[in-house]
């Protein structure tokens, strides 16, 4: 088979600038004692990395794509989700681009590091599983992950699993489940490093409801013109906290959260975590068989 | 989509097939096997015809009664030529013509991430075959101190078996002579222009 037919020296190529696209946006991270790790550029003077392997705040180094050295200091760290900000004094960096659409079980996908300076390593697979949200390992709780097959060589931690066009698909780490290999995807992570960069830290959101899971009556459903079987039955409200001043009632049944569905109690708390703080958010309930949509101002948890 | 992974199979088929009518099974005397690569004729050899192969020194190193089978299954005694325990190579010949030798690559032009399939016996199964990428390019130290040579990082899974046989792309060309396995889930490949200058400066009796 001539070389130009060949569909399989198409797909190494492509793979192949695949790994170099994503070799201009991987830097490796120096921040602990044993080998380094690896981080994604984000914007042009900050780099997003795995949190659990900046074991220090001072004097961390990032080796940059183009070989020379740069001092960081750290913009924000998030434990619970394992991912932390780093601020490099100069930019300079070419920012990742992230995949368009949430990557999907099957897909073909590559993990990157710069774990030494003799360059990007890379490894194949795909995407296996998405799953979530898990309580993590560090109390807390990640709304969403990406499982894949490939390897996660060491010094992986911090940097992306990209697509065969060389976006970035999430943020690989083997901080977040005992040494597990996850993958955060890009969406998620992007939007940590968002709060990340304005606060130093991710706000988590407060609403003052103690709350289980309920099955939804054919009618309810009906209410609600959707089909979505379960809600959040509020089996609690504490006093003065945002669903109380709001009019939430114990009885309520909370179906959306700011336009979405809310099923379990751990993805409402998920969905609670970042900008969503201090905004005044829609909260869709059912009361006595009536939708009704309620503005309350999510609090924050201290 | 069903169209291009079809022509992705069929690709990958005919590469298969290509590689392992030039894959020999070699025989140390001992238990296991290893693998070689039908380099080409001996064209430096003027008295009689004779092919080379190109394996792994580990492979060969101890052996007392060198065998190479072939894909016919017929088997030959093998003269070992010369041998470089530093990368780790050995090159041998049969009293053999007329077997087609792999196509070898330029491994000068390899870049990580380009998609390679390793051809070997693991654990004695034949011709079986992993598929990777080449996951990185680096270098590593020999046992002299002041040396080091250049190796591919492939994520192909090698066992042993899988020893002297060849790493190739997409083409079916040789990049790599797979010699290594780290912790099972890094391979280690001596870059194929590396094995073509030992052949060459062999040939030439360096």
């Amino acid at each position: 088979m001539a070389t130009e037919n060949n569909p399989l020296v198409a797909l190494s190529n492509a793979m192949a600038e695949a790994v170099e696209r994503a070799s201009a946006f991987t830097v490796l991270v120096d921040a602990r004692r044993r080998m380094p790790a690896s981080g994604i550029a984000y914007a042009t003077n900050l780099v997003l990395t795995a949190d659990h392997i900046i074991e220090r705040e001072d004097e961390i180094q990032v080796l940059l794509p183009d070989g020379s050295q740069a001092q960081a200091s750290i913009a924000g760290r998030d434990s619970g989700n394992d991912l932390a900000l780093l601020r490099l004094k100069n930019s300079g960096l070419v920012p990742a681009e992230t995949a368009p659409q949430l990557a999907r079980v099957g897909q073909l996908a590559l993990a990157v590091g710069r774990p030494s300076s003799e360059g990007v390593q890379a490894s194949l697979g795909v995407v296996s599983a998405i799953g979530g949200p898990v309580r993590t390992g560090q109390g807390g709780l990640l709304e969403q992950y990406l499982r894949t097959d490939t390897v996660p060589y060491p010094g992986f931690s911090g940097g992306p699993l990209i697509d065969s066009s060389g976006r970035v698909l999430g943020l690989n780490t083997s901080g977040l489940a005992q040494g597990v290999a996850l993958t955060i995807p890009a969406p998620l992570a992007w939007k940590i490093a968002e709060t990340l960069a304005k606060h130093g830290n991710v706000r988590r959101g407060y609403l003052g409801i103690r709350s289980q899971p309920v099955d939804l009556a054919a009618t309810q459903r009906q209410a609600l013109s959707r089909e979505q079987h379960v809600g959040l039955l509020l089996v609690g409200v504490e006093d003065d906290s945002p669903a109380s001043k709001s009019g939430l009632l114990v009885g309520d049944i909370l179906v959306s959260l700011d336009g979405e569905p809310i099923t379990d109690p751990d993805q409402l708390l998920a969905r609670l975590i970042g900008e969503i703080v201090g905004k005044p958010t829609p909260v869709e309930i059912l009361r006595g068989g009536q939708r009704q949509t309620i503005p309350v101002t999510i609090g924050e948890r201290k | 989509m069903i169209e291009l992974t079809t022509s992705l199979a069929e690709a990958t088929a005919e590469v298969v097939r290509r590689v392992q009518r030039s894959l020999v099974v070699l025989h140390n005397g001992h238990h296991g096997v290893g693998a070689g690569i039908i380099w080409g004729s001996n064209q430096a050899n003027k008295k009689r015809s004779g092919t080379l192969i190109l394996t792994n020194y580990h492979v060969i190193a101890h052996g007392r009664h060198l065998r190479a089978e072939l894909e016919d299954g017929t088997e030959h005694p093998a003269r070992l030529l010369a041998q470089v325990p530093e990368i780790d190579l050995a090159l041998l010949e049969i009293e053999r013509d007329n077997l087609p030798a792999m196509m070898i690559a330029d491994s000068h032009s390899l870049r990580v991430g380009e998609l390679v399939l390793a051809i070997g016996h693991p654990w004695g199964q034949r011709s079986a075959v992993t598929a990777g990428l080449v996951s990185g390019l680096s270098t590593a130290q020999t046992r002299d101190p002041q040396k080091s040579i250049e190796i591919i990082r492939s994520d192909v899974n090698l066992a042993p078996g899988n020893s002297g046989g060849p790493l190739v792309n997409a083409n079916g060309a040789v990049v790599g002579i797979n010699t290594m396995i780290l912790g099972g889930d890094q391979a280690i490949a001596v870059p194929s222009h590396v094995a073509s200058a030992f052949v060459e400066g062999a040939l030439k009796g360096d």
